[in-house]
């Protein structure tokens, strides 16, 4: 069994594009404070932020980020009680995309975040409810 | 691990302690002790922020001398462009070319030739590259340093083209040795620089290899003693004998857009300043940056016209590069000839990858750095997090981690320790020391300290 080392929750707001990034910015230095190999740490910085972008584009009332690191893996969860996927096969499509004009032209929305999160991951699970929210489950191992 | 050298010393000996270097340092690898500036080598990114501030010329960079040259036979300088924009507009880069001859170089090398056939192979590689992208300009060493202590992930998108400063040193040394018939290490390959960056890169290159060149002598280090020449040579109305450079592009390299001048087709982002680069660094690591192929980057803010071993003012000399640049003569036949030739030929590839630098902890492990970590946030939270860097650190976060690795005792924060006061004001009232009270009379100072309890004040 896994020890469990630290446990972190951020609140993410949402529409808060001028701070987007911050959770995925501590979550780096709190990693890299602990010797994480760099290569990890990049997979995670790139899964924090993609989940940060999706609660800050797509949620009204924003969510949570909740950082989980043992001695072998690194987890995060990120919970919104925003508007849900409809279609969850779709969204994970390369390149699909809800996006809003205006969100494109700010340079977000290319429909690459979760097809990222997935790529960046060892495990992933998105369960989502079209009107109550969305969860996703990200597990990286930094060992082995 | 290999002893990391820099590109500055620190005389302790005319250390005043006033901080100014550690409050600077952007890499917080400063610290103040005993009332002396000591360096944390593993955290230093060499840009040389540290040499600008101190107060009491205590930092010095590590160029050479003529007198480290002394012993070549043939001695060759190879000017970096800056050294042509620190001069009135009446002294040509013909004129100063010549003054350095006068000065004891047997040859000037212009290096416009390695400029074009890097400007050709970052071209090549910008188009051929698969990733991972934006690829990263290599030619200011901060950067590199920067990419291997902070984010070393990124290392393998630093551009790996050979410099032309580095083609530029072997060059001089294979051609000098066939026309001269000596022996390649016989022939000093020293390049005059605007920053002591290069000087590292130099002594030490980021690739832990040898470089080409012997050694760099500062631009302002020079810079008084072409002043004179030309003004000789003026008052001699002596024709100077040195031609014009050999392509306008020369003058760009090292200016912001120099090198995406040539990159038209890419897509390519010009930063300057270290804190600037962080931003965009930051914005790639978490994947923000996108569309973006090249990143062409200089440590000082304005490019490498702002070097610290300039002495113009960086918009002055800007303005006297982009007038030399519209003002000069396109490169002729034999310069397009010897390119045409040479390209081909080159190997342009660095001579080993650009590693991340090992830190000394790296070796801990994960729960000894977990418990290194909650140690330091107890202690930070004790600490009244003002920063005011009377501990010696730039910053309480960093005096927590310095007490938290062993490197520093707790009590030298002054809200920790009342003592702490008393032995600042013993070190910073010292009589040979520059301290606020140091010009006053012995027994005044020493009146001061004795009441000196912090309910005495």
């Amino acid at each position: 069994m896994a020890t469990e080392l630290l446990k972190e929750s951020f609140p993410v707001a949402a529409r808060n594009f001028d701070k987007a990034g911050e959770v995925s910015s501590e979550i780096k230095m709190i990693l890299k404070d602990l010797g994480i190999n760099s290569a990890i740490i990049r997979r995670a910085v790139v899964v924090s932020f993609e989940a940060e972008m999706n609660v800050v584009m797509y949620t009204t009332r924003g969510g949570m980020i909740t950082f989980v690191l043992t001695d072998e893996e690194i987890t995060l969860e990120i919970i919104d009680d925003g508007p849900g996927i409809p279609d969850i096969d779709m969204a994970m499509t390369e390149g699909f995309s809800t996006a809003s004009e205006e969100m494109r032209e700010m340079g977000f929305g290319f429909g690459m975040g979760l097809p990222n999160i997935k790529k960046n991951c060892d495990k992933f699970v998105i369960e989502s409810v079209v009107g109550k929210g969305t969860r996703v489950f990200a597990l990286i191992r930094h060992v082995g | 691990m290999q002893d990391l050298k820099h590109g500055f010393r620190i005389d302790s000996s005319k250390c005043t302690g006033k901080m100014e270097c550690m409050r600077a340092c952007p890499a917080q690898a400063l610290r103040v002790r005993s009332g002396k500036a000591v360096l944390v080598p593993e955290l230093c990114i060499d840009c040389g922020i540290c040499l600008r501030v101190c107060p009491s010329g205590a930092i010095s960079p590590t160029t050479i001398t003529f007198a480290d040259i002394e012993k070549y036979k043939h001695k060759v300088a190879i000017p970096s462009a800056v050294l042509y924009s620190q001069f009135p507009m009446s002294a040509s880069p013909a004129k100063i070319q010549s003054a350095l001859m006068k000065l004891g170089f047997d040859a000037v090398y212009d290096f416009s030739v390695e400029i074009e056939l890097a400007n050709r192979a970052i071209r090549e590689c910008i188009s051929t590259w698969k990733g991972p992208f934006p690829l990263i300009s290599s030619s200011c060493p901060v950067v590199v340093r920067l990419v291997q202590v902070a984010y070393p992930t990124m290392v393998d998108q630093l551009l790996p083209i050979e410099l032309p400063r580095e083609l530029a040193g072997l060059e001089v040394k294979r051609r000098y040795s066939k026309e001269l018939g000596i022996r390649e290490d016989e022939i000093a390959a020293v390049y005059i620089t605007p920053c002591q960056a290069k000087t590292i890169s130099i002594v030490q290159p980021a690739e832990g290899v040898k470089s080409y060149l012997d050694g760099a002598v500062g631009i302002n280090e020079i810079y008084n003693d072409i002043l004179v020449k030309i003004k000789e040579a003026d008052s001699q109305k002596s024709s100077s004998s040195g031609r014009l450079l050999r392509s306008p592009q020369l003058l760009l390299w090292g200016m912001p857009e120099g090198q995406s001048a040539n990159l038209s087709k890419q897509r390519v982002l010009s930063l300057t300043g270290v804190a600037n680069i962080i931003k965009v660094f930051d914005d790639i690591e978490k994947g923000k940056l996108r569309n973006v192929d090249y990143l062409e980057c200089y440590s000082c803010e304005g490019g490498c016209t702002g070097g610290n071993l300039t002495v113009d003012n960086l918009y002055v000399a800007r303005g006297k590069v982009l007038s030399l640049f519209s003002n000069s003569i396109p490169s002729d036949e034999a310069f397009t000839r010897e390119v045409e030739e040479r390209y081909p030929k080159t190997d342009f590839a660095l001579k080993a990858p650009v590693k991340p630098r090992m830190v000394p902890e790296g070796s801990l492990g994960l729960i000894e750095l977990f418990k290194r970590r909650k140690r330091t946030e107890e202690i930070l939270a004790v600490l009244p997090g003002l920063n005011c860097g009377l501990c010696g650190a730039p910053r309480c976060r960093a005096h927590a981690e310095d007490v938290a690795s062993g490197r520093a005792d707790a009590r030298d924060c002054v809200f920790l320790s009342r003592d702490r006061i008393n032995e600042l004001r013993e070190i910073y009232t010292r009589p040979n020391g520059t301290g606020r009270y140091a010009k006053k009379d012995d027994g005044e100072l020493k009146g001061r300290s004795d009441q000196a309890g912090p309910e005495g004040d």
